[in-house]
């Protein structure tokens, strides 16, 4: 809340010399400088695995460098725990929200931070203090209400009030949009810009190209834990950002060609299940059917129904023209059906068994057994095809599942799923998490799937990808499907005002979407 | 052979020793000699009296008697904890089918031989019977399986004691014991021992488990559903028909135990006999221990065995406390529960602490503050 100490405007906010952090087996940061002028913001970008992570952890206190300095407004600091960095002037917002959910905003706001009268804590100073700071900065919050009944986008701004509380004059936030619509992000960035514009700096670690392009005033890239570029925004492309992160020319946002659709595969009417009603679809072989939509609006639910998962309470479901409403998970995957879930880690592979015991899943009472045998041979060789055919980096079939990195994990769970070559895929969030070297690859394999005559049913919260992938988009919203769209119609901005609730701008989301946990 | 081809045996080795089961074990015979050594005791004469009193000539027959029902109960606990689920209902389903036995070999009309095997079926389909209850007041009521199997035991130890104390009461006995079967309705033992064809059988259910663990479908989706239920769940494997069938597989191997122990010397069914030595609670320590795989199983339920007969030796010879031997285990188990295992040269850490801030949830924001 006060202003820098520092007197000279040209002293860094945040600047870190020659960073090294090793851990056993990797050096996560090498020599790693970072220079964050005050006033900007920064955006800290790099793919799983690039150091950003650690950097940031060195940076808040959490870590402690093997080589290098910390300087906060051009005094050398030494953090031994996020408390210091707290004390310094730094804040960060985590990925997953640490908010009491059954308290109000402001109790969230002023907690271990209280204004005191008689040594109990000031309640109506608490709720003052919140209206003050929300007025300053843009950030309309009510003080009063609970904060598990607010959307995300809202308790990220309680998030972020809460650092203003304590007086935070550098604010870092990792991956923040990660479960925002696109106008709850627009809207964080208006506050981002308005604190900058303030005198405030915002360290911004992403992997969103689009965002950083937009909201941001420099880039430094990190990758195998060095700095490989240093971007003024203004000046690059996402291109060259996305170069400077995987090291090679990617093709950004690739727009493929629509596929010929051919008969009905899925037939859904009227389907209702928890969180979701109404909904009609049909999927032909040969297309690609996106389902676009803020995380939290019906679009796992439907999935999993259609898989077998859930309950449907009404309604009716038709694979190849037989009924499956009420078929299990397994009658309707011998019907034809395979699902590459949304959770790789917790329903789409067991980490701690073996690749090849994965890779099998599924494919233990078919192609690889006989008679109830599952000798472990045929085991073995079918996860060597599927690692060859599907690229999938992994020492050897023995190795368990935790052990390969989220892009090769997610090779792993779709290459699976495509080997039962069924007439009807359901995937959810393909890329999510996933390098964008992988993404490619991903992307490549879910078009050849559907130009060999399958029908697919992609259900992603990343609107580049439904917009390069699907031949009709359908959006949902609080549980409905409340627009549909051909691949020519659905540019971002169509599809943006239809996942926030056709209302635009602000994002009247009354369904909490779950909290994302980074990985 | 649960390891993957081509690994050469110093790799075994070294694996092996880098377990948290090895270093358990080592870690509970190392702080045992202490032990031994603080009351004044002589460890290595301690230890090889407990080795010599049960793997010499006159303590191997009885070690083998004690496996016998310690491997039998270790599978039984094992192969629902495979999948994941823990069967707390051990003494129940043995106690059920040793009566079942007894009932049995009373009152069949069969000749002898047959009415053993007989005795041996009806056992293991009552302890099948009453665990499938426990599987099924999960999966109707919605009653967890530990707390369903847990509860059920104790009815049915009642129910035999009451068995054995009136209806079928030896008469003239002082003691709440069934008659003694008729001649010939015994399983054979081998030479004079008390060792019977018994452990031929337990032995035969472990290979079996073996078989299925690693090379059926069945097996795979047991294996599956253990290390993660969603991902098997998610994949079509049915949980409520695969907890039923461990539950009655596990159940049948517990009631074959009480089988064999009615079939086996005294040859009758006597109140409070199959359950006082414990063997449940060894077999599930046994279980635990290895993580339910098969062959560990099998070597573990060896171990506690050994532990057990000479435990008695011991004390016999060396005047130090048969105890010794529980508190051997209990540090084996602490150890084993704390998941402690030799380091590596280079410790790995989790390299990504950003990502996955220790401290999860708002409690945590107490340590971040001034």
């Amino acid at each position: 809340m006060t202003p820098p100490p520092s007197a000279d405007p040209e002293t860094p906010a945040v600047e870190l010399r020659g960073i090294t952090k090793r851990f056993p087996g990797t050096l996560a940061n090498d020599a790693v400088d970072l220079t964050v002028r005050r006033g900007e913001i920064h955006a800290l970008m790099g793919e799983n695995g690039a150091g950003k992570s650690t950097l940031m952890s060195v940076l808040y206190g959490m870590e402690r460098p093997d080589a290098g300095s910390v300087r906060i407004d051009g005094r050398e600091v030494v953090f031994s725990d996020p408390g210091d960095a707290m004390a310094a002037g730094l804040g960060m917002v985590h990925q997953s929200f640490k908010l009491f959910d059954s308290l109000t905003v402001a109790e969230n706001v002023v907690y271990a931070a209280e204004p005191r009268r008689f040594g109990l804590v000031d309640r109506g100073a608490a709720r003052r203090r919140v209206r003050e700071l929300a007025e300053e900065h843009g950030l309309a919050v009510d003080p009063d209400a609970r904060v598990g009944d607010l959307p995300v986008g809202l308790r990220q701004r309680v998030e972020i009030l809460k650092l203003l509380h304590r007086g935070a004059r550098t604010l870092i936030l990792d991956e923040p949009t990660a479960v925002l619509t696109p106008g709850e992000a627009d809207a964080l960035f208006a506050v981002l810009k308005s604190l900058a514009a303030q005198g405030r700096t915002v360290i911004l670690v992403t992997h969103k190209l689009r965002e950083v392009l937009e909201g941001s005033d420099n880039v430094t890239v990190l990758r195998d834990g060095h700095v490989v570029a240093r971007l003024v925004t203004a000046e690059t492309s996402a291109a060259e950002i996305a170069a400077a992160m995987t090291g090679r020319a990617v093709e950004l946002d690739r727009v493929h060609s629509a596929g010929t659709p051919g008969d009905v595969i899925l037939d859904v009417t009227d389907l209702a299940t928890d969180g979701v009603r109404d909904v009609r679809l049909t999927v032909r072989a040969g297309e690609i059917v996106g389902i676009a939509g803020v995380a939290g609006n019906g679009q796992s639910e439907l999935v999993e129904a259609l898989a077998g998962l859930r309950p449907v309470t009404s309604g009716r479901v038709a694979l190849l023209g037989d009924d499956i409403t009420h078929a299990s998970a397994t009658e309707r995957r011998a019907q034809g059906l395979a699902y590459v879930p949304e959770d790789r880690h917790a329903v789409g592979t067991a980490p701690a068994a073996s690749v090849a015991d994965n890779l099998a899943m599924g494919h233990h009472r078919t192609s690889l057994s006989a008679r109830g045998l599952l000798p472990p041979a045929a085991v073995r060789g079918h996860a060597r095809r599927l690692i060859e055919r599907f690229g999938i980096k992994a020492v050897s079939p023995e190795v368990p599942g935790s052990s390969l990195s989220g892009g090769n994990l997610q090779k792993l769970l779709i290459g699976r799923e495509l080997a039962h070559d069924a007439p009807l895929l359901l995937v959810e969030q393909p890329t999510r998490g996933v390098d964008i070297g992988a993404v490619q690859n991903i992307h490549d394999q879910l078009i050849a799937y559907r130009d060999a005559g399958h029908a697919v049913l992609l259900v992603s919260a990343e609107l580049s990808e439904i917009r390069g992938l699907a031949d009709r988009v359908l959006v949902m919203y609080e549980g409905r499907v409340t627009a549909a769209y051909e691949k020519a119609e659905a540019d971002e901005r169509t599809l943006g005002l239809a996942m926030a609730g056709g209302a635009g701008g602000s994002a009247p989301v009354t369904q909490v979407a779950p909290v994302e946990v980074g990985d | 052979m649960e390891q993957a081809p081509r690994t050469s045996p110093t790799t075994l080795i070294a694996r092996a020793l880098r377990s948290p089961v090895a270093f358990s074990v080592l870690a509970g015979v190392v702080i045992g000699a202490l032990f031994l050594v603080g009351t004044g005791a002589d460890p290595v004469a301690a230890y090889g009296a407990v080795l010599s009193g049960s793997l010499g000539a006159d303590g191997i027959g009885p070690t083998l008697t004690t496996l016998t029902s310690v491997l039998g109960l270790a599978l039984a606990l094992a192969v629902p904890l495979r999948a994941g689920l823990i069967n707390l209902g051990g003494d129940g389903q043995m106690v059920l089918g040793g009566m079942a036995a007894a009932v049995t070999g009373l009152y069949s009309p069969l000749p002898a031989p047959l009415t053993v095997v007989l005795a041996l079926l009806a056992g293991m389909a009552a302890g099948a019977g009453y665990a499938a209850l426990a599987a099924l007041c999960e999966n109707r009521f919605g009653v967890p399986l530990l707390v369903s199997s847990l509860l059920l035991s104790y009815p049915a130890a009642s129910f035999a004691s009451y068995l054995a104390r009136y209806p079928l009461k030896e008469p003239g006995s002082s003691l709440p014991q069934t008659r003694q079967l008729p001649v010939g309705v015994a399983l054979p033992a081998f030479g004079s021992s008390t060792v019977t064809v018994g452990l031929l059988l337990v032995v035969v259910a472990a290979a079996t488990y073996w078989f299925t663990d690693r090379r059926t479908a069945f097996g795979y989706e047991m294996r599956m559903t253990g290390l993660n239920s969603r991902f098997a769940a998610y994949a079509g494997v049915e949980r409520k028909g695969l907890t039923l069938r461990l539950l009655a597989v596990s159940g049948s191997l517990a009631g074959l135990v009480g089988a064999i122990g009615v079939l086996s010397f005294p040859y009758r069914f006597l109140d409070g006999s199959l359950t006082a030595s414990g063997y449940t609670w060894t077999g599930l320590t046994a279980a635990l221990l290895a993580g339910a795989a098969p062959v560990g199983t099998v070597l573990a339920s060896f171990f506690f065995a050994v532990l057990q007969v000479g435990g008695l030796s011991m004390e016999r010879t060396t005047e130090v406390p048969r105890e010794l031997t529980q508190v051997l285990q209990a540090i084996v188990i602490v150890f084993l529960a704390a998941r402690l295992r030799f380091p590596r040269f280079a410790r790995r850490r989790d390299n990504k602490p950003f990502d996955n801030p220790v401290p999860q949830g708002p409690q945590s924001s107490q340590g971040e503050l001034v």
